[in-house]
């Protein structure tokens, strides 16, 4: 069997169009090894879900900047459940003030990476954090 | 160090400094060097006033007028807003500068499904005329000049700002709007695009020609470098692609038949102030100086006015930190300092708490009283272009000058600013120049106060503005209200004669103004623009 | 595996990405999996885009899928990207060139090249037989780009597109390359752009010298992907192909080859494969590999010495 390589989804949910942290993000994922797929903006929930869905790709990273995290991540994780990929691996970055990370955590999010998280940071929670059935 | 690659030698000392524009800087600079970059006074500086306008469009600089001071505002209902604005105001500040939530930036009314969680968050929420005449409710529309940051929509913004203003009895002939109207820029960064180049450019220009007919004090297209360069352009790419970017909406006001001078006199321009200090000022000295030589020399502009390189100098988010995020207070002022240094006409400052969300009231005012203590108390009115015949600042303009020409022959060569932004190779190669700064900032190799050097471990977290989740409840029930007692009759006439100009390719201001009087929705009227033009398809990363 | 099999027959997208995975990572339960999707397969129409990169592969596929859907059929696309040789990593960013096709119930599946020693024919293969399975009558490959390693991608089409643009200065070097020897049709993308009808005059030049009498003659279209000008008239000359390939006995021919071909591919990557668990067990094979390395001995007898030893009749 050959070795996985892992496969990402940098997602753009709702109607922020501030992409420069997602697409930097995507380009160092994708220096460190990964397959990406960028959604590009302006995406609603169902169509991340629906692209995970078909692609089938072990991570879903968020980028959200326009301070809409929580009900976003809430709205995410029951539309992953109700498609049955809530076992892939969800991840949010963007502006996401600190006290807002355990209540993201509470909601079903494996790691929360605001602004200016070293790139090095990701790639090793990512690889750390992926279990492979 | 900032934004600039320095190399040291063994001792530490520095022995090069390169600016992100590419361009060297030595160690000291003398008359020789102004001799080797060919500079003249009359040809590159010449007397405050005077073409080519490096050192200020006025002769009496900030002497005679002082820089508008225009923090950028609005959150929630249009009543917060208001309240807002009236704050700003009573503090000083001397011009509007108008905040837009997503869902009206975008064109969806605060009721659409995909507006859920979005309304009022990070601007004000406007669905109907309704709105704005909540939103500038006591304020003297003839006296305050208004930004209206919005693009794709900038059309509908500015026809609703003119039935606003009449509505309170204004004539359209006094009212000053600025929309910021620039959207190929969105193409490029920040990403508040709907529809395709094509009509999207089509709307700019609709937007100018109405306002060579109708709102003769209204400043119709903002330019933004601003944008760009916080995609990770470099500041000579800023000007470069910001002035191909406003030769194109020119072009396209050319085109309907009018004369150079009936109009570019109202151009401005939006640009960015993070980065090194000296760089920023070189930047706005020798584009103030191309500016003018691009509508003199390709253009053929004869009135002088006409030349002026009007401009917003400000923002900064790009440079604040979430770390310790009292320093942006002090990043805040260098910014704007760079900003007067470079002879801005109006500035405006990211609040220190901008990195997190929107600005608390407090750190607003924080914002405009840097810029008023600038303005009033350290000296920057005494005297015009105080920086004007150093060797330094003087090689570096020119130095500066040359890599704009450089980085805008890049783009003529590929067949112009239009395609460079349809097939994403402006956006590829900026994003890429980010991933590489950021690279940088990760290593080490820029410095930045908090972030790579002096960090303090967990950082402190700042009092936020809260989003009020009672906001989207109250917008969509004012917005059902609207609906309701509307004439029926006017708003799908008003829309039907929108739908037959769209699609028979007229200029649709004078049908969006109806529209507004109506009390349709931005929503209503996108959607007719939707139909008819489709919508923008997002070229790819790689 | 037996109940994705199931699921994917009754529709269950997720369960048909799930398989397509298991085949990109050669997971021998997928071949289980496939053998039993594959009664259930060889109706379906396949084509296949290729051309240089920046020709407007992607917004074509996007556009074709759309086209095709819209008149009722159930459409699968299936886009390729290289592998950075560098890094392994991979930017999969034809989906986003495809933004009116994710609107409609079109499934689209990007696949990294991941210089499979396969050849990416082989997974290729693998997701189309699970996009038939899952129904879809019509599926589109997009290819990484020019180049050799496509030929094998191609036999699994019935219809091949190459695109050109004329803004491009190297179609003659595509020519040479031999890209258009695997174009039923030839399209000129961008059209607006000059050196569109230029390009088209030349390519038409190249297609007549091609034609054999009776045989199928090579349309050469201009078509705008960004706008959907000349989509219509491809997608008829694409269903005249399809016609043509019926008709002329082709496509079944084509399947006997296809099905040939995918068998010896599949056999060779598996004996390789058993070879290779072997050798490493091996005593001999270790030392004439350092013998190689060092110099000792020369690559050509090495291999003469491990075959010798591991004998013919029990690989």
């Amino acid at each position: 069997m050959k070795a996985k390589a892992i496969k990402v989804l940098i997602a753009k949910p709702g109607l922020d169009g501030h992409d420069r942290g997602a697409k930097v993000v995507a380009h160092a994922l994708m220096e460190a090894g990964m397959e990406v797929i960028y959604t590009g903006l302006h995406k609603t929930v169902d169509d991340i879900i629906r692209i995970a869905l078909q692609e089938d790709v072990d991570v879903v990273g968020l980028s959200i900047m326009s301070g809409a995290h929580v009900p976003i991540a809430r709205k995410y994780m029951q539309k992953a459940r109700d498609a049955g990929i809530d076992d892939k691996m969800v991840v949010i970055g963007g502006v996401i003030p600190a006290k807002d990370i355990p209540q993201l955590k509470k909601i079903g999010i494996s790691g929360v990476f605001p602004g200016g998280t070293p790139f090095l940071d990701i790639v090793r929670f990512i690889r750390d954090n992926l279990t492979h059935a | 160090m900032g934004v600039a690659k320095y190399t040291k030698n063994e001792k530490g000392q520095i022995t090069d400094v390169e600016l992100q524009s590419g361009i060297h800087v030595k160690t000291f600079y003398g008359p020789e060097d102004l001799e080797r970059v060919g500079f003249s006074y009359e040809k590159d500086l010449a007397d405050p006033g005077q073409y080519p306008f490096t050192r200020a469009i006025h002769p009496q600089g900030y002497r005679s007028r002082a820089w508008t001071t225009r923090q950028y505002t609005g959150f929630g209902t249009p009543y917060e807003t208001n309240e807002r604005f009236k704050l700003m105001i009573a503090n000083g500040q001397t011009g509007l500068n108008v905040a837009f939530d997503l869902p009206t930036q975008m064109g969806y009314d605060s009721d659409d499904p995909i507006a859920e969680g979005e309304v009022g968050r990070v601007g004000m929420a406007v669905d109907s005329l309704r709105d704005f005449e909540v939103a500038f409710r006591d304020i003297n529309l003839a006296e305050i000049g208004t930004g209206l940051t919005i693009n794709a929509v900038a059309s509908i913004m500015l026809a609703m700002y003119q039935a606003a203003a009449e509505k309170y009895g204004y004539d359209p002939k006094v009212i000053s709007a600025t929309p910021q109207n620039d959207i190929l820029k969105e193409m490029i960064g920040r990403g508040a695009w709907i529809f395709p180049v094509e009509p999207a450019v089509k709307l700019v220009g609709d937007v100018i020609e109405y306002s060579i007919k109708a709102l003769p004090k209204t400043n119709p297209v903002s330019v933004c470098g601003y944008h760009i360069r916080e995609s990770g352009a470099t500041p000579a790419q800023e000007i470069a692609f910001a002035f191909l970017i406003a030769n194109a909406y020119i072009d396209n006001v050319l085109a309907r038949g009018y004369d150079i001078d009936e109009f570019v006199g109202r151009f401005s321009f939006n640009l960015n102030v993070f980065g090194n200090l000296w760089e920023q000022i070189a930047k706005f000295r020798a584009a103030r100086k191309l500016w003018a030589r691009n509508l003199k020399e390709k253009y053929n502009v004869k009135k002088t006015s006409n030349m002026f390189l009007r401009g917003l100098f400000g923002g900064g988010g790009f440079g604040l930190t979430k770390a310790q995020p009292q320093n942006n207070i002090m990043r805040g002022a260098y910014y704007a300092l760079a900003a007067a240094l470079g002879g801005a006409q109006t500035i405006a400052l990211c609040s220190y708490d901008e990195a997190y969300t929107i600005p608390t009231p407090e750190s607003a005012v924080i914002s405009l009283r840097t810029l008023q203590l600038l303005m009033d108390e350290v000296g920057m009115r005494d005297t015009v272009d105080p920086l004007a015949g150093s060797y330094f600042i003087e090689t570096l303009t020119k130095e500066m000058e040359a890599k704009i020409e450089e980085e805008s022959e890049k783009i003529e060569k590929m067949g112009g600013i239009i395609p460079a932004v349809a097939t994403g190779y402006i956006q590829r190669l900026v994003s890429r120049q980010a991933y590489e700064f950021e690279k940088g900032v990760q290593s080490g190799e820029f410095l930045k106060v908090g972030v790579n050097i002096y960090t303090e471990g967990e950082s402190k977290e700042v009092e936020l503005h809260r989003y009020n989740v009672k906001t989207a409840e109250k917008q969509i029930r004012e917005l059902k209200r609207v609906k309701r007692e509307r004439n029926q009759r006017d708003v799908k006439r008003t829309l039907e004669a929108l739908e037959k100009a769209t699609k028979a390719g007229e200029n649709v201001m004078p049908f969006l103004v109806d529209c507004c009087r109506a009390y349709a929705t931005v929503g209503e009227m996108t959607k007719i623009f939707r139909d008819v033009f489709g919508e923008f398809e997002e070229p790819g990363l790689v | 595996m037996t109940s994705l099999v199931e699921k994917i027959l009754n529709g269950d997208e997720k369960s048909a990405a799930r398989l397509i995975s298991k085949v990109e990572e050669e997971n021998s339960g997928a071949y289980t999996a496939l053998s039993r999707l594959l009664p259930h397969t060889g109706k379906a129409n396949v084509l296949g885009i290729t051309g240089p990169p920046g020709a407007g592969k992607s917004t074509l596929a996007g556009r074709l899928a759309v086209a095709f859907a819209d008149s009722g059929r159930n459409v699968g696309v299936i886009a390729t990207d290289p592998t950075s040789i560098h890094t392994r990593g991979a930017f999969l960013g034809d989906r986003l060139r495809m933004k009116n096709a994710e609107k409609k119930k079109i499934f689209i599946r990007s696949m990294a090249h991941r210089g499979y020693p396969g050849g990416l024919a082989k997974a290729a293969a693998g997701a189309m037989y699970v996009l038939e399975g899952l129904g879809k009558d019509v599926i589109i490959f997009e290819s990484v780009g020019a180049g050799q390693s496509e030929k094998g991608l191609f036999l699994l089409c019935d219809t091949i597109i190459t695109v050109f643009t004329g803004d491009y200065g190297d179609e003659i070097q595509l020519l040479k390359a031999g890209l258009t020897e695997i174009g039923d049709i030839l399209v000129v993308n961008k059209a607006d752009k000059p050196g569109a009808e230029e390009a088209k005059k030349d390519l038409e030049a190249f297609s007549s010298r091609v034609n054999t009498p009776g045989d199928w003659h090579v349309p050469v279209l201009l078509t705008r992907a960004d706008s959907g000008e000349g989509i219509e008239v491809l997608t008829d000359a694409i269903k005249r192909h399809w016609r043509f390939v019926a008709e002329s006995g082709k496509k079944e021919q084509k399947k006997k080859e296809k099905l040939g071909l995918l068998f010896i591919a599949l056999l060779k990557e598996e004996f390789w494969q058993r070879t290779q668990k072997r050798l490493k067990k091996n005593r001999l094979f270790k030392d004439v590999l350092s013998d190689v390395r060092s110099g000792k001995t020369d690559p050509y007898s090495a291999m003469q010495k491990v075959l010798d030893s591991l004998g013919t009749t029990n690989i």
